[in-house]
């Protein structure tokens, strides 16, 4: 593990940087609709053969690093533990049928093919924005909200994470 | 402890989210000021549903405590309203002195007339029914009072829709009171329209209709007519309700010059609970009135 823990780590002060300093202020120039989340990338393509607690408690690392730029302490940090729960049975789902043989060290493009990437991004990236909106909105009564903002968010980001797939060769 | 190390390590992903999520709880309710006055509203909204609750489980034990109190309010204010319509004539006579009505008369000067300042007559004491009978030809109800709430024999027990019964025998806690469903019981009845009184009896059979007899047949009398005490008793104050008149009277059987009236009770005697005993605060001197005139008879 200790051989590619430097990808991740690069991914991760990639992804909160872009996040921090580029989609933090297009949210903000052109409203609260425009809200791109990009950073879930990161728990994303963490190791495949990992505890689901580390990637809950990775997740909630970055999240918590992200709502320190955004002023909105607690609200990442849960929602990326969130997704670091669901990882796991999300990329179970849409792997290869027999499981993981162990070889691939992530669940990217690389590996598994395009349809399966984006299928498992795809659901993973609602899940998450949906429980990020739900956790701000901090109750159910704006259920309508809620999910306009996770349908306009989830087009967005998965536009960005294309544009991202794009530039980053995913490998490790 | 290393199992158990592993076992978390397997499993755990779970216990750690439901940790992580509770310490993420803490932070956006602890530092973000949308989401802390959300949760404050909800907090406030559910303490306040809880302390409702906790009000109506208080109030639901204090409702004997709230009955009594209520009880003895309602005695007080019939006590009143018995004494008001007393002292109300009291006042009435008083005038009538004042104005010279009975000047004339020279036999009384009005001065030495002037009324001593008017005594309530009637004292009300909240009482409770804990035994009751319907079923026999002489029943008899028990309550609640006893002597040492001031409960003497021939004291009136009525109700807020009516008579009920005359106190017959106390004992320090309790109080043997013969219902109005008894066949020895004689009550001065009047017709609220006439002013006519008669003889309330019970014949037994049905526990809703008494009989009021010796009223003159001259007077004609529908169904549906108020029957009021009289007051001529001592027991029973003036003008409590007795009911209402049943049938069309028939004549008296013994006595053709009377007639014989069905009275509806309004007090239905099956349901009584709640009553109040009369004690006539004059009662002693009436007594002795009475057994005066005993020696004229």
């Amino acid at each position: 593990m200790n051989s590619n823990i430097f990808p991740h780590l690069w991914r991760f002060i990639v992804l909160v940087l872009f996040q921090v300093l580029v989609l933090k202020q297009l949210a903000l120039s052109v409203g609260s609709y425009f809200n791109v989340l990009i950073y879930p990338l990161f728990i994303f393509f963490l190791p495949l053969r990992i505890a689901t607690a580390y990637t809950v408690l990775l997740g909630f690392a970055i999240g918590i690093t992200v709502d320190t730029f955004y002023g909105s302490l607690g609200v990442h940090a849960s929602a990326g533990a969130f997704s670091g729960l669901i990882r796991g049975f999300i990329l179970e789902a849409f792997g290869p049928k027999g499981g993981f043989k162990g070889k691939e060290p992530i669940f990217s493009p690389a590996y598994f093919g395009w349809q399966s990437f984006f299928q498992a991004i795809g659901v993973f990236m609602v899940l998450y924005l949906f429980f990020y909106f739900s956790v701000d909105a901090f109750t159910f009564v704006y259920l309508t909200t809620i999910t306009l903002k996770t349908i306009t968010s989830w087009v967005l980001s998965m536009t960005f994470v294309l544009l991202y797939m794009a530039f980053f060769k995913t490998r490790a | 402890m290393r199992a158990l190390f592993l076992l978390f390590f397997r499993n755990g992903g779970f216990v750690t989210f439901v940790l992580v999520e509770a310490l993420c709880f803490w932070l956006i309710v602890e530092f973000n000021e949308r989401q802390n006055t959300i949760w404050a509203h909800s907090m406030s909204l559910l303490s306040g549903d809880i302390s409702t609750r906790r009000q109506n489980v208080a109030d639901y034990f204090s409702l004997n405590l709230q009955r009594d109190s209520l009880a003895a309010e309602n005695a007080r204010l019939q006590e009143q309203l018995a004494n008001e319509r007393y002292l109300r004539l009291q006042r009435a006579y008083s005038d009538t002195l004042r104005n010279g009505a009975l000047r004339d008369s020279n036999t009384i000067r009005p001065d030495s007339m002037r009324l001593k300042q008017a005594r309530p007559q009637f004292q009300f004491i909240p009482a409770r029914i804990i035994g009751n009978a319907i079923g026999g030809a002489n029943n008899f109800i028990t309550l609640n009072r006893g002597s040492r709430d001031g409960l003497m024999p021939d004291m009136a027990v009525i109700s807020r829709n009516g008579i009920v019964g005359i106190v017959r025998h106390v004992t320090t806690k309790y109080a043997y009171a013969m219902s109005v469903l008894h066949r020895q019981i004689k009550i001065s009845a009047k017709l609220k329209n006439y002013n006519a009184f008669g003889s309330l009896v019970w014949e037994g059979k049905n526990p809703g209709i008494m009989t009021l007899r010796y009223i003159p047949k001259h007077f004609i009398i529908h169904p549906g007519d108020t029957i009021l005490t009289s007051g001529y008793s001592q027991m029973f104050p003036t003008d409590i309700m007795i009911g209402t008149v049943a049938e069309n009277p028939k004549p008296d059987s013994e006595n053709p010059y009377f007639l014989t009236i069905l009275i509806q009770l309004r007090q239905d005697m099956t349901t009584a609970e709640e009553v109040y005993v009369v004690k006539n605060l004059h009662a002693v001197e009436l007594d002795s009135l009475r057994n005066m005139s005993n020696s004229d008879r």
